[in-house]
């Protein structure tokens, strides 16, 4: 530590750090326009200038390190003349907007001209006039406005790893603008809007709407992803207007990513839920709340009564708070008496549990944002983080720039292949066969500490399996070389600290439970810490629902049932281990099999299967041969068009709660809205439907509800107990003549699940589903960019325009699953062995 | 040797060289004779030139027209051909040796030691003149310290125009630890008219690349870059050259002499902003970014060229390095003051006769420069008015003054600085505001934008200057000026716009009158601002020899043969060619308000000029 006198006050700062720095650790402000924390510093400004003691000239506190001893002077006479000078400098050409600019009030500009006093205004200049450029559909950029600090131009290159605004020009002339001058093409994240401290980047969808100080701002989580960030809405009149990151404000440090940012109105879309429906012949017609529970109980009675409790199951919601899924399943098991509920955690996170349990012996598997910092090797496998959880991301491209070498294994470019130490361009679902590989090569070599490694249970067999995957095999099964693979295995084995991610969800194809336990192989080989291997929790509270005991074999807290109930899979894809897969239509009717199925009312919470989860067209027939088809949501979802009864649930703007993120950690999530028609927040509706069956949950309210949740018995630590679980490379599909590509299915960065393409902000960037197909197979199959494609798997056919683009690789497509009317997951099949899928279309132009 | 620099190239070197050998070849003495392309000579007003060797005759103003009667005179009767020789300009005398003439006689050549003597494109050339010999000293001889001690004791200050101790960085660089370390000559020369590191590059390309092995010997640097501006082809050319030699020797690459050192080196062209020569803006440019300067949160020695320690030097700075070594920093020494010690390459440009690059010891006086060196002032009765020196991050230093050394520090003291060694002579038909006013055009243009005093204020200062010499300027522009500068130099990011203001606050400092001309009375008296003076002619001087209605473009001068002229102020676009021909000094250059005033007006006017003038003149002696 190092000791500096700023004002005559005495401060301690590290070594290393920049005088401001100091400063604003030591709650002392200097005024500063381009420094921000994330970026290097840049010294463009020249407002933080302070007087050293023994130097002539004014330093830049931004840009010179605190010395031991020094005396620092931030505002003295000499200071701020200069200050005053260099805002007068600024305001000769800055046009006078503040009337009709929306940073009127919030601005950092306006803000220091207040406080520095009138510059006297000496110099009478034409002010810049460039009209605002609104090419973009989200960040509008308004060039006269701006005083070139730089900070979205590092924020959006240094930070973000995108690079889409640049300086052009010099001197004088020089603007901020996406390359060439041409529309802005990005990531949208809107982080650029944040950080500009003058009116130069607004958010487009905000324009005048509202002036800053008429919001009345409320901190909540963000409802998409499994990173819980913090977000900070804006509220006018009841209604939500925008959402924005602070400055360290929660696990997100103040990031966001476009969803979080733009992606909230998708509680004011049109097909918002505003009364319960009751199927009358092919119509859902609108109904009162006693009639639409009044219909549900006798229902469900009559089922229980005629087929028993364990003919009816329930699907839990990522999307709900904890107290709404631990009612869920209280409900569920205590007053139905069925175990047979789950959620998409089943495709993702829950996957991560099993093999964490299988692994380790241990649950409630949790990643660390901040983990990527400071390891020496971060191994990414198939899985592009910066889309599906882009916080996370972000702390991997950061610990990247700060010396981790940071190897992707990945079939197609994304951000971090681009930002990558090593690209390993392997093919699409052959992660397992790579990981293997390289536990192969780690054990010939002897890089491990066979000492304690040996005493694992399954080493033999791990042994065994391995004797496969020689380099030259897996070599030829992932397309990388044998030289590559072998480097690839040094490295992480010789690393002195290390991490291993990947992500695993609803919305992948090419992964599975083998993926997770080969990690979890790689992880226990070479003896590091269950910590190492970082799989997050797909959404908003996947990793709380999962603890709240929304699955079919154990209950709240963890707590392993005795009796274990159906899982997604026996509900919804095949009627039982004994029975054969659903695909294999030869053992019979389709007619027969949905009578062996046992299921004869399912009850869904927010979530949408008929379009989010993989073979779709068979769910949809599952749920129409139901007898009993509740869907609880917030908007008339696909699925919910084909219920018997449909009731609208409060978005998560409008009620409280908590979710707990992919860190395990629970933050509150507070109401900012009312409600909206006649919903109600789930736990109500659940409440009532209880009372409705008779039954008393025994609670009042949500209070009882947190109660019990904070008396369940903590969950144990239990002492890590290591085991391989050796996994083979398998495929459940594969191409040949009628199905010649390989499709992969994969997320877009502007969506989470489903429930982000009802945001009219995020869809006026990416509002449809594309088949990305590379240059090549698009001339083979006859495909144009941008045309229309007819795309057959041998589920099903799907029309979808087409981008050519060199970012994916030859034989493989690449499609997103948000979308409800592209019905991509009508292509995809569910495999049998909880492995991977690999789906095989056929592509042609229509 | 017949001169290859970019100067006489231009002026038709290559003609006269075929002609040259094209007449030996008739007279059959192509076997006995070799025409050799040397770099640039220095001697840019008379080119192209030529030394003849052994006798050491020195030709200019040379034309493939002359070239027989040359050949004829002086190679096959003995005669030195006197028409072509140099002349001494008052009487004419002709002087055929290099070593007598005026300009070259008072250089004393150290950077310069090979100019002319040598084919820059024959390494054997450079090793005959002891090339190389210091990297072997380096090499072989002595330890890194001991080189970092050597040029530390010799009292080297950067080249470039910093002038920070270069002992003292390369001592830094040695210090600080690293994998990866650079060194990095700066050719970017970006001043306008300044041409010592072309000349350098051209003329002597192995004194740099000698200069710039030993620096990675004394930092422990294995590589290097040479940032050369692209609108130097030719010095490129010779650069690479030379490099190129130097790799088939195995004076670069690996295991240089078996020492087991290892220096690689490499040429990186510039992209036409004046701004990549700033130290971290040429390396940002370098790294394939924007060339923006960065704020010194490390010295470029700790932290530079790929955040790695980077040893960043002049062209003109490595060229005195292989010297240093061999001569030791006693040597180097001997030249110079103490706290300026060697020489300096300096562009000696200007209203003076003898224009070109010039070599001398830094406590050689301006006067000296100008007048033995220089040649004095070209134009006839015409006095010298100021020396602008540093470029536009200098000043100018008047006439009173010229005894002073041209050391950092004395030319600092008076409101100037040595810079890169640009030099330019003005003369009193120089108008010293309009001076002030192209530097800052120059330097708002070249303003790389990234800091707002620089990128703002330039401007402002530019368009202030310009409103004054348009006419517009008011009360308190003087003040505006000097709140400006002094508001610039103490916030601006770089050295760009740190020294920009130079230039008006030094001729403010010394010609502050001429700035108050143009702005209360609006006028120029130079007649350089055209909007600022009305020329008239004194019909009582003038002779009527119709010299001034010849050179007149605009038909703005009517007048009988012997019978006094008029000018038609209607006509006449104020280009002064009328005032620069007049032998009579009948035409008098008065205010603006002239234009329309009435002639018993004019006619007072024109009389109170001689009065101004001549008060000027008092005030300049009394300083």
């Amino acid at each position: 530590m190092i000791e500096l006198t700023i004002n005559g006050k005495e401060i301690k700062t590290e070594k290393g750090k920049t005088i401001l720095q100091a400063a604003l650790s030591n709650g002392i402000k200097i005024p500063n326009l381009c420094y921000d924390k994330r970026v290097v510093p840049f010294g463009a400004c020249r407002v933080c200038v302070v007087e050293i003691e023994g130097q002539r000239k004014l330093e830049a506190s931004c840009a010179t390190l605190a010395g031991d001893g020094m005396v620092v002077l931030t505002d003295t006479p000499k200071v701020r003349k200069a200050r005053q000078a260099v805002l007068e400098f600024m305001l000769v050409h800055h046009p006078l907007d503040c009337p009709v600019c929306d940073k009127a009030g919030e601005c950092d500009l306006q803000e220091l001209v207040y406080e520095y006093g009138k510059p006297n205004g000496r110099f009478v200049k034409e002010k810049k006039h460039s009209p605002p450029d609104t090419k973009g559909p989200l960040v509008e950029l308004t060039a006269n406005r701006c005083i070139l600090c730089g900070k979205c131009v590092r924020i959006c290159s240094e930070f973000q790893g995108r690079g889409a605004l640049g300086f052009i020009g010099r001197g004088f002339s020089t603007v901020v603008q996406p390359a060439f001058g041409e529309a802005i093409e990005c990531d949208y994240c809107g982080q650029c809007i944040d950080v500009c401290p003058t009116g130069a980047l607004l958010n487009k969808s905000l324009k005048y709407k509202a002036r800053p100080w008429t919001l009345e701002e409320k901190d909540t989580i963000c409802p998409f992803c499994g990173c819980g960030c913090t977000v900070t809405l804006g509220v006018k009149d009841g209604k939500i207007l925008r959402a924005r990151g602070r400055e360290d404000n929660g696990r997100n440090e103040g990031n966001l990513c476009g969803r979080g940012r733009f992606g909230f109105d998708y509680i004011y879309s049109e097909n918002r839920l505003t009364s319960p429906l009751i199927r009358k012949g092919d119509e859902l017609v609108p109904s009162s709340w006693e009639e639409a529970l009044n219909y549900i109980s006798d229902r469900l009675r009559n089922i229980i009564d005629s087929h028993g409790p364990s003919s009816i199951g329930a699907i839990g919601s990522p999307r709900c708070t904890n107290e709404e899924n631990y009612l869920f399943q209280k409900f569920i098991r205590d007053v139905i008496g069925s175990d047979n509920i789950d959620s998409s955690a089943a495709f993702g996170y829950g996957l991560a549990e099993k093999a964490w349990e299988m692994s380790f012996g241990q649950s409630g598997h949790r990643i660390d944002l901040k983990s990527p910092a400071g390891k020496d090797v971060i191994l990414v496998v198939e899985s592009d983080l910066s889309v599906t959880h882009p916080v996370f991301g972000l702390n991997i491209l950061k610990a990247k720039r700060n010396g981790s070498q940071l190897i992707v294994a990945d079939s197609r470019e994304t951000k971090l292949t681009r930002h990558s130490s090593h690209w390993a361009n392997i093919k699409q679902g052959t992660g397992v066969a790579l990981l293997n590989g390289i536990m192969k090569v780690i054990m010939e070599r002897g890089l491990f500490d066979d000492k304690n490694t040996l005493k694992i249970k399954g080493f033999s067999d791990l042994e065994e399996i391995l004797k496969d995957y020689t380099p030259e095999r897996v070599s030829e099964i992932t397309g990388i070389g044998v030289d590559e693979l072998v480097a690839i295995s040094e490295t992480f084995a010789k690393a002195k600290t290390r991490m291993l991610t990947l992500s695993v969800g609803v919305s992948e194809n090419t992964k599975g439970l083998d993926m997770v336990l080969a990690a979890a192989n790689l992880i226990n080989l070479v003896g590091e810490s269950p910590d190492a291997l970082q799989i997050p929790a797909e959404y908003a509270n996947s990793f709380g629902l999962y603890q709240m005991g929304i699955r079919p074999d154990a209950g709240p807290g963890y707590k392993i049932s005795d009796n274990t109930g159906k899982g997604i899979s026996d509900m919804l894809y095949w009627a039982g281990p004994n029975m054969p897969d659903i695909r294999d239509a030869d053992n019979g009717s389709w007619e027969e099999l949905d009578k062996l199925m046992a299921l004869k009312a399912l009850y869904i919470m927010g979530t949408d299967p008929a379009v989010t989860f993989p073979d779709s067209s068979n769910i949809t027939r599952r749920l129409k041969s139901l007898d009993l088809l509740i869907v609880q949501d917030i908007a008339l979802t696909d699925t919910a068009k084909l219920a018997h009864v449909v009731l609208p649930a409060s978005s998560w703007a409008e009620k409280d709660g908590t979710y707990t993120n992919a860190e395990g950690i629970t933050q509150k999530v507070c109401k900012v809205t009312e409600l909206t028609g006649q919903s109600f927040p789930d736990w109500q509706i659940l409440k009532n439907l209880s009372l409705a069956m008779g039954k008393d949950l025994g609670i009042e309210d949500m209070g009882d509800i947190v109660e019990e949740i904070n008396s369940l018995p903590p969950v144990h630590i239990l002492p890590v107990n290591r085991s391989f679980n050796p996994v083979n490379y398998a495929w459940s599909e594969g191409t040949d003549v009628s199905y010649p590509l390989n499709m992969v299915v994969r997320d877009l960065l502007q969506h989470a699940g489903s429930m982000s393409t009802r945001s009219k902000t995020l869809g006026l960037v990416s509002s449809e589903a594309r088949i990305e197909i590379n240059e090549r197979d698009a001339e083979r199959f006859g495909i144009s960019d941008n045309s229309h494609v007819r795309i057959t798997s041998r589920q099903g056919t799907v029309y979808l325009k087409a981008t050519v683009t060199d970012k994916v690789p030859d034989g493989t497509v690449y499609v997103p699953s948000h979308f409800p009317h592209s019905g991509v997951s009508t292509l995809t099949c569910h495999s049998a062995r909880k492995g991977i899928s690999m789906d095989a279309v056929r592509v042609e132009a229509a | 040797m017949l001169c290859g620099g970019t100067g006489c190239m231009a002026s038709g070197t290559m003609k006269v060289k075929a002609a040259l050998e094209e007449e030996f070849k008739k007279k059959g003495i192509g076997e006995e004779t070799k025409v050799i392309l040397s770099g640039c000579n220095g001697f840019c007003a008379k080119g192209p030139v030529m030394s003849v060797y052994p006798d050491g005759t020195f030709y200019q103003d040379l034309t493939p027209e002359e070239m027989p009667g040359l050949v004829e005179e002086h190679f096959l009767k003995g005669r030195p051909y006197q028409k072509l020789m140099f002349k001494e300009h008052e009487k004419k005398v002709a002087i055929p040796s290099i070593n007598d003439i005026p300009f070259f006689k008072h250089q004393i050549l150290v950077v310069l030691k090979n100019k002319g003597i040598i084919d820059p494109e024959r390494l054997e050339d450079y090793i005959t003149m002891d090339g190389y010999k210091a990297l072997a000293k380096a090499l072989m001889q002595m330890k890194p310290e001991e080189i970092v001690k050597v040029v530390s004791d010799s009292g080297l200050r950067g080249r470039g125009g910093a002038g920070f101790p270069t002992g003292k960085k390369w001592e830094l660089g040695l210090k600080i630890k690293s994998d990866l370390k650079y060194v990095v000559c700066n050719g970017d020369e970006g001043d306008p008219g300044a041409f010592m590191d072309r000349s350098v590059m051209e003329a002597d390309p192995h004194a740099v690349i000698e200069g710039m092995i030993i620096c990675g010997i004394a930092t422990q640097a294995h590589k290097g870059y040479i940032y050369v501006r692209a609108e130097y082809p030719l010095a490129i050319r010779r650069l690479q050259k030379a490099i190129d030699q130097c790799y088939e020797a195995g004076l670069l690459g690996s295991n240089i002499f078996n020492s087991g050192f290892d220096f690689d080196l490499e040429i990186y062209q510039g992209a036409g902003a004046f701004v990549c020569g700033e130290a971290t803006a040429l390396m940002r440019s370098i790294e394939g970014k924007r060339g923006m300067p960065r704020p010194k949160l490390w010295r470029s020695a700790v932290k530079g060229l790929w955040d790695k320690p980077t040893v960043l030097n002049n062209v003109e700075t490595f060229a005195n390095i292989p010297q240093i070594v061999l001569n030791g920093s006693g040597w180097y020494r001997s030249l110079g003051t103490e706290k300026s010690a060697g020489t300096k390459v300096f562009a000696l440009t200007g209203a003076i006769n003898n224009v070109g690059l010039v070599e001398v010891p830094m406590d050689t006086p301006l006067r000296k420069i100008i007048y033995d060196i220089g040649g004095g002032m070209i134009k006839k009765g015409r006095k010298c008015k100021a020396v602008q020196l540093g470029g536009p991050s200098g000043g100018c230093i008047p006439e009173a003054y010229f005894d002073i050394p041209v050391t950092y520090e004395a030319i600092e003291q008076n409101g100037a600085i040595v810079g890169s060694g640009g030099m330019v002579v003005l003369d009193d038909t120089t108008c010293m505001v309009n001076t002030a006013k192209f530097f800052l055009e120059f330097t708002a243009d070249e303003s790389c934008g990234k800091c707002v005093p620089c990128r703002i204020g330039t401007k402002l200062m530019y368009d202030l200057l310009n409103d004054i010499c348009k006419g517009k300027g008011k009360e308190g522009d003087i003040e505006t000026l000097e709140d400006l500068s002094e508001n610039i130099i103490s916030t601006s990011l770089c050295g760009l716009g740190q020294s920009a203001p130079n230039p008006v606050l030094s001729t403010l400092r010394y010609f502050k009158d001429e700035y108050e001309m143009h702005i209360k009375e609006k006028w120029c008296a130079t007649g350089v601002c055209r909007d600022l003076c009305t020329f008239y002619i004194d019909e009582s001087l003038c002779k009527g020899c119709g010299a001034c209605a010849r050179a007149c473009p605009s038909k703005a001068i009517a007048g009988e043969k012997k019978k006094p002229h008029k000018i038609l102020q209607d006509n006449c676009v104020q280009c002064r060619s009328c005032w620069d021909t007049c032998k009579f000094n009948s035409i008098k250059i008065l205010p603006l308000s002239a234009r329309k005033a009435c002639e018993s007006e004019i006619a007072a006017m024109a009389a109170a000029v001689e009065e101004r003038i001549a008060e000027r003149e008092l005030a300049e002696v009394a300083r």
